[in-house]
């Protein structure tokens, strides 16, 4: 079956999506297109769709990315301009190709993502200040992080192999971080967790919440990184 | 959107239900439209979306140039504190300003339960609660739906009631109130001219009596231009109705996340308990070529994978297989299914089980009501034991392994055998799954049972409730006979029923109540997790009203009734022969057979019941 892949952004209205319901947004978005589908087999035959790395609700992704299985071949330029006017308000599609059968799925490939995180603070640093905050915070040798477990019990998790980059400058009273963490099925870090423990540690506060995007996603290529196609 | 709004979005549980910007919703020029509505009902976004009557509205409204509906539905108490800390009043999804800001304001009422939503809506929009504390300058606030069919227990606080089927009646209002925003009328002369229109009901222009000893007496017009009776309005031709087909699709999964086909409005069947049944008669089926020709529009136009073909009673739709199979031949290949809700055992064949099993398999919900022949025949229902298990035993044949079954404990007559009657059904039921060779543990039978509400304008509407302690006794009962593996028992909360009962069969003094309910944190009722018996009881001693009185009470058939002003066009003697027949046990044949059982509806709106061919 013909197999494609989208870059598409969530943004607006469609950061408050979940995942679930954006599984459930593209089938219809499809559907509207008159794409034909390739679908599982079973008792509840659904559409093949897959993502690369969930996205959290309330995070912008500016270039996100998902595969789509066809029964029949179609251009994907096609596919493109068929499903681009059947996405709800904040879901953009930005690029479909095709990709072989045998291409290793998202979920395998993906490895890291780079986000933005903004916010007013309440008392705003000097960027030397904050310079030497994020150095300081990337020096511990570890960087504890709480998590829940599936039963509810809480423990400690290091995150600190999971950081690759973090830069944080400031405009006015603006912070904006920058962060490449690891993404996938393991070692996953979360950009809030990332937040919260910096911001635990230099004692800066912010007036109200962070916005986040995630801005690329890639995967651990030959050299260094390379997008998901 | 604005940054307070995102920022409280991030705060909340399930923000997509507060962004609005969904596929196929509409957002007008603001300043270019001159009448703005918004519908408002009065539950949760999953619960509201999944309601036909806001997609048929909404569809009529918009499709005006001169006129814009939005939505709102009730924030979850955390948005709720999120906006009231924030001074953020509620807002309609689609431009995102607050709703006081609108001309009308369009509530649902389709359980008593939403009530209090509809006071913590209110407030949260910063409207005053009363109509009579509203001035010029606030919307009108306007309900309809069943719940208007008894209005006095939420009378004080709504500016008018639509009675009966939106459809016209929401165009002649509109054309009403352009009319009066350019003759500037004040809120009271438009209402009153608002009365002009059948279906209408201003209840600030009635008085109520009521006697030394608190009886009610009576309601009657306190203005000389204001008719006695109102009467519901009917569409006539179902398949010349507005009927959605760029239905708004959910952007969080709805209760019911499918497209909806009305495929008949009107049930002929006269169980004797149902409220439905005789609010929306008669019967008006929809031609098959018109639900095929819906079915492909909507498919294209949502997206959706699953058709349901809704009704009060979907396999009594005179071509339901036909439709079912050219429905499922034309779209199965895009993945799409056809669902039905809860089915008649009598008219569930084989057939309509393979078909409506041909891309996945749904749920299977049958109906019996209760538990033996002879409490059956003393609410009509028709269907006998041997027809359920015909049903269940097709069912179990065809594949299914779950099949749940509705019942109803408290109602008239009922002994503890009939109640015993239900826990035998579903055992029955378990056993043939059995010997249908469904695997053990794959075989379930899911038995739901509610407590029987006597609902106005029905047969058993001069009944009393149930004692609460004797509902629970059966319910009790109930689960100790049902502990066989494989019978999954659920009830309501009695309790809950019995505050149902109360506002169902009310007068206008429960407004009362409904506010002190509302200041002790009422909300949210038709929720197990925030219904809380203690602060509605509270709420009755502090308004100085016995609840017990309303719900227990037996009225005779000369007694004046609470809702004896609104007119669902069934005549009272035929109710009151109805009841009659129902103490004797007598069933009344289905009004399909052609002997009409003469409940005065058909001459009164000069209609008849209409039944679709089938030429497919």
């Amino acid at each position: 079956m013909p197999r494609y892949r989208m870059m598409y952004a969530k943004e607006g209205p469609a950061k408050y999506i979940s995942h679930l319901d954006l599984i459930r947004a593209f089938e219809r978005a499809a559907r509207r297109a008159g794409l034909p589908f390739a679908f599982t087999q079973g008792f509840n035959p659904h559409p093949k769709l897959s993502f690369a790395a969930p996205l959290a609700v309330g995070t912008a992704g500016e270039a996100e990315f998902a595969d789509i299985e066809l029964s029949t071949n179609i251009a994907a330029g096609v596919v493109a301009k068929s499903l681009s006017s059947a996405m709800p308000e904040g879901l953009r599609l930005i690029e479909v190709r095709p990709v072989a059968q045998s291409a290793p799925a998202l979920m395998a490939m993906v490895d890291r993502a780079v986000y933005t995180a903004r916010a007013v603070l309440a008392d705003p640093p000097q960027n030397e200040t904050l310079r030497g905050a994020i150095d300081s915070f990337l020096a511990r040798p570890q960087i504890l992080v709480e998590r829940r477990s599936k039963t509810g019990e809480k423990r400690k998790c290091d995150i600190k192999t999971g950081i690759f980059m973090l830069s944080a400058s400031m405009n006015n009273d603006i912070i904006e971080l920058v962060a490449e963490l690891k993404t996938g099925s393991s070692g996953n870090v979360k950009c809030e967790e990332l937040i919260t423990a910096f911001m635990e540690e230099s004692g800066l506060r912010a007036r109200e919440g962070f916005a986040l995007s995630r801005r690329a996603l890639f995967s651990a290529g030959r050299s260094a990184r390379e997008m998901l196609w | 959107m604005n940054p307070q709004l995102e920022h409280i979005l991030s705060q909340v549980k399930k923000p997509a239900r507060y962004t609005g910007g969904e596929w196929n919703s509409i957002r007008k020029d603001w300043d270019r439209t001159e009448i703005k509505t918004v519908f408002a009902f009065p539950d949760v976004y999953e619960v509201g979306m999944s309601h036909l009557g806001l997609h048929i509205l909404y569809d009529i409204v918009n499709s005006r140039r001169d006129a814009t509906m939005e939505r709102v539905f009730a924030p979850w108490p955390d948005m709720a504190g999120q906006m009231r800390d924030n001074n953020l009043p509620l807002f309609a999804l689609e431009s995102q300003r607050p709703i006081k800001h609108f001309d009308i304001v369009a509530f649902t009422l389709q359980y008593e339960m939403s009530f209090s939503n509809i006071l913590y809506m209110l407030d949260l929009a910063g409207i005053p609660l009363l109509s009579s504390q509203r001035n010029e300058g606030d919307p009108l606030v306007i309900a309809g739906g069943p719940c208007a069919f008894n209005p006095e227990p939420i009378a004080d606080f709504i500016d008018l009631f639509v009675i009966g089927e939106g459809e016209d009646v929401i165009n002649e209002l509109l054309d009403l109130l352009l009319a009066g925003k350019q003759k500037k009328l004040k809120k009271n002369e438009l209402l009153l001219k608002a009365v002009e229109i059948p279906g209408i009901y201003v209840p600030s222009f009635y008085e109520v009596s009521y006697g030394a000893d608190g009886a009610f007496l009576g309601i009657r017009p306190a203005h000389p231009d204001v008719p006695e009776r109102v009467t519901k309005r009917v569409v006539k031709d179902l398949d010349a109705a507005p009927f959605p087909l760029k239905p708004v699709v959910p952007i969080t999964a709805a209760v019911h996340d499918r497209m909806m086909i009305e495929v008949f409005r009107g049930c002929t069947r006269g169980c004797r308990f149902c409220q439905a049944g005789i609010i929306y008669r008669p019967v008006r089926e929809k031609k098959p070529e018109t639900v095929l020709r819906q079915a492909a529009e909507l498919v294209n136009n949502t997206g959706f994978d699953e058709v349901s073909l809704s009704s009060l009673s979907t396999s009594d739709y005179t071509p339901v297989l036909d439709v079912i199979k050219a429905i499922t031949n034309e779209h199965a290949g895009r993945g799409v299914n056809v669902s039905l809700p809860s089915l008649r055992a009598d008219q569930f064949s084989m057939e309509l089980a393979r078909e409506v099993q041909r891309v996945r398999r749904s749920s299977l919900t049958f109906a019996p009501e209760a538990g033996t022949q002879r409490l059956r025949d003393v609410i009509n229902k028709g269907v006998t034991e041997d027809d359920l298990m015909g049903a269940a035993g097709a069912a179990f044949k065809e594949g299914w392994q779950a099949i749940k079954l509705y019942f109803m404990i408290g109602l008239p007559t009922e002994t503890d055998d009939d109640v015993a009657g239900i826990a035998r059904l579903a055992g029955e039921v378990l056993a043939l799954g059995r010997k249908s060779g469904v695997p053990r543990k794959r075989l379930k039978v899911t038995v739901s049972v509610s407590s029987f509400i006597p609902k106005p304008h029905t047969v058993f509407q001069w009944e009393p409730q149930e004692l609460l302690g004797s509902l629970r006794s059966k319910q009790d009962a109930l689960s100790s006979q049902t502990r066989e593996r494989g019978l999954v028992l659920n009830y309501h909360d009695a309790n809950l029923s019995f505050i149902e009962a109360v506002f169902a069969r009310g007068d206008r003094r429960l407004g009362n109540v409904l506010i002190k309910a509302f200041e002790l944190g009422c909300r949210f009722d038709g929720w197990s997790e925030y219904f809380n018996i203690k602060l509605w009881l509270e709420a009755f001693r502090l308004a100085g009203i016995d609840p017990e009185a309303y719900a227990y009470r037996r009225f005779s058939y000369d007694d004046p009734l609470p809702w004896s002003h609104i007119d669902t066009g069934v005549s009272r003697q035929y109710l009151v022969l109805e009841h009659k027949r129902a103490m004797a046990g007598a069933v009344t044949p289905d009004c399909r057979s052609g002997n009409c059982p003469g409940c005065g509806l058909c001459p009164a709106f000069e209609i008849e019941p209409f039944y679709a061919g089938s030429d497919l």
